[in-house]
């Protein structure tokens, strides 16, 4: 049986969010940045790509292309919010909601066509309802997988809907060059071109033992893309594979170099990891730490311990231990701390008195911190430390579960 | 949104090129202005197209219906916003 699958895709949705949460920003140059001053362009509203700014750019490159740009700090907590309430709706007609990024997903409506009349139908019925309810505009794309959804619902924009049927997908393909195909990178593209192979036709067409010898088994797949092939699943939350690790990172405001700075972060990171680890019950056995420098070179290192942790000042020992087997040769620019070699299991109890009062504690912080807001109750030596908690969505964001990471 | 399928009464400009713009509608004595029309779009059944507007005064967003046989308005469906 045919497959139909819909990709919904949010228009400028951080803009958007904002100019609908604040009247005055409506139908004006406006572009999203980050809360830290060493922040780009997260994104711009239509207004503003008129004038050619861009995601990325820096505020000062913004400014000289758009001089009249308004600059609009990023809030997440709304951003999430707004996106959750989105895909929500989504729900409402099929449970095979396979949310993507904050503001992606993909449907699965193979079942639910005749109970709400179609293909055209369902998908107005979710533009108008976003439009009406949060006046955000998506586009809507529609074919038999996953693979051209995406790329439908990218033709049109803003505010499109776009069908591709099954009898039309080698045409719309034959002239679409390579790099328009979600999972083929700059890197991907440039390799390819290489080969002489520059539209997906050409992709579709090439020899499969060509492109295994130079891609690995991935030859096979791109093989398959060109010709429109995708029959990965659209996976709900609730099916999706078990996490494989928790972590956080965050660029700081200003780049640091002295080891108690540095400590200061750490710690702020594992309470971090630990609160989400304890709060979805996990544990984990390796840590990894990684380091940015200021000239942006960035490595990581981790270590395997021989328990399973999750209580925050265990993850802190860990990181202080792999940060004092590195040698810093340049101020650090961003620190990332993430939990791995996950199991999901019940609490033990600890054996040893002192073991039992540091999980009674953490167990207390934890409960004033769930209900009072993350960072309430802290380690001292994070009192004085500014814009505790996370400050960027990240691209794993999901509404529930483990990758609902609560946004500042 | 829930559904209705309810014969209502709609006040409507006929523009050049099949233009049809509903501006008010009433349901149960009460009239609602449209504010905005959010999307549009035709189907068939069978012989028969409909135009389906979707619509929203100050508080709910509405399905109208048109039906071209037989110029009949429907409300299919309702939320309140």
């Amino acid at each position: 049986m045919e497959r139909t699958i819909m990709h919904v895709d949010m228009n400028a949705f951080f803009a958007s969010v904002e100019q609908q949460s604040n009247p005055a920003l409506r139908g004006k140059p406006i572009a999203v940045i980050g809360s830290s001053s060493r922040t780009v362009i997260l994104t711009a509203s239509y207004e503003a790509r008129a004038f050619g700014v861009k995601t990325g750019f820096t505020t000062w490159e913004a400014k000289q292309k758009c001089p009249e740009l308004v600059l609009v700090p990023a809030n997440n907590r709304l951003y999430t919010h707004v996106s959750s309430l989105i895909m929500k709706i989504m729900h409402d007609y099929t449970p095979l909601v396979e949310v993507f990024s904050i503001d992606e997903a993909f449907m699965d409506i193979t079942g639910s066509l005749n109970l709400f009349g179609g293909v055209e139908r369902i998908s107005y019925l979710i533009k108008s309802r976003i439009k009406a309810r949060f006046g955000i505009s998506c586009s809507i794309g529609i074919a038999p997988n996953k693979l051209l959804a995406k790329l439908a619902s990218e033709m049109k924009k803003p505010d499109g809907l776009t069908i591709i049927h099954p009898q039309d997908i080698a045409r719309t393909l034959e002239h679409l060059p390579i790099k328009e195909l979600c999972g083929i990178g700059r890197k991907m593209e440039r390799q390819l071109l290489m080969m002489s192979i520059h539209t997906c036709g050409e992709l579709g067409r090439c020899d499969e033992a060509r492109l295994t010898g130079k891609f690995g088994i991935v030859g096979s797949r791109l093989k398959q893309m060109g010709q429109g092939i995708d029959n990965s699943p659209v996976v709900p939350a609730e099916e999706a594979e078990e996490v494989k690790s928790v972590g956080h990172s965050m660029t700081l405001k200003r780049d640091i170099r002295e080891r108690a700075d540095i400590l200061r972060f750490l710690l702020q990171l594992s309470e971090m990891v630990g609160r989400r680890a304890r709060r979805y019950g996990v544990w984990g056995r390796t840590i990894h730490l990684t380091v940015r420098y200021a000239d942006f070179t960035t490595f990581g290192k981790q270590e395997s311990l021989r328990e399973y942790i999750n209580l925050s000042d265990d993850i802190y020992n860990a990181a202080v231990k792999i940060l004092d087997s590195l040698e810093l040769t340049q101020s650090v620019r961003l620190l990332g701390i993430r939990l791995t070699n996950l199991q999901h299991q019940t609490s033990q109890l600890p054996l040893f008195p002192e073991d039992q009062t540091r999980l009674k504690l953490t167990e207390a912080m934890d409960q004033v911190n769930n209900r009072f807001g993350d960072f309430v109750v802290m380690y001292g030596s994070l009192l004085d430390q500014e814009g505790k908690g996370s400050h960027v969505i990240s691209p794993a964001w999901r509404p529930e579960g483990i990758r609902n990471v609560g946004v500042q | 949104m829930q559904p209705r399928s309810t014969d209502i009464r709609v006040a409507v400009v006929f523009g050049p090129g099949m233009r049809i713009q509903p501006m008010w509608f009433d349901v149960n004595r009460k009239q609602h202005t449209i504010r905005k029309i959010t999307n549009s779009w035709m189907d068939k059944k069978g012989e028969t197209v409909f135009m389906h507007f979707h619509v929203t005064d100050e508080g709910a967003l509405y399905e109208l219906v048109y039906n071209m046989a037989d110029a009949s308005w429907k409300l299919e469906q309702i939320e309140v916003l």
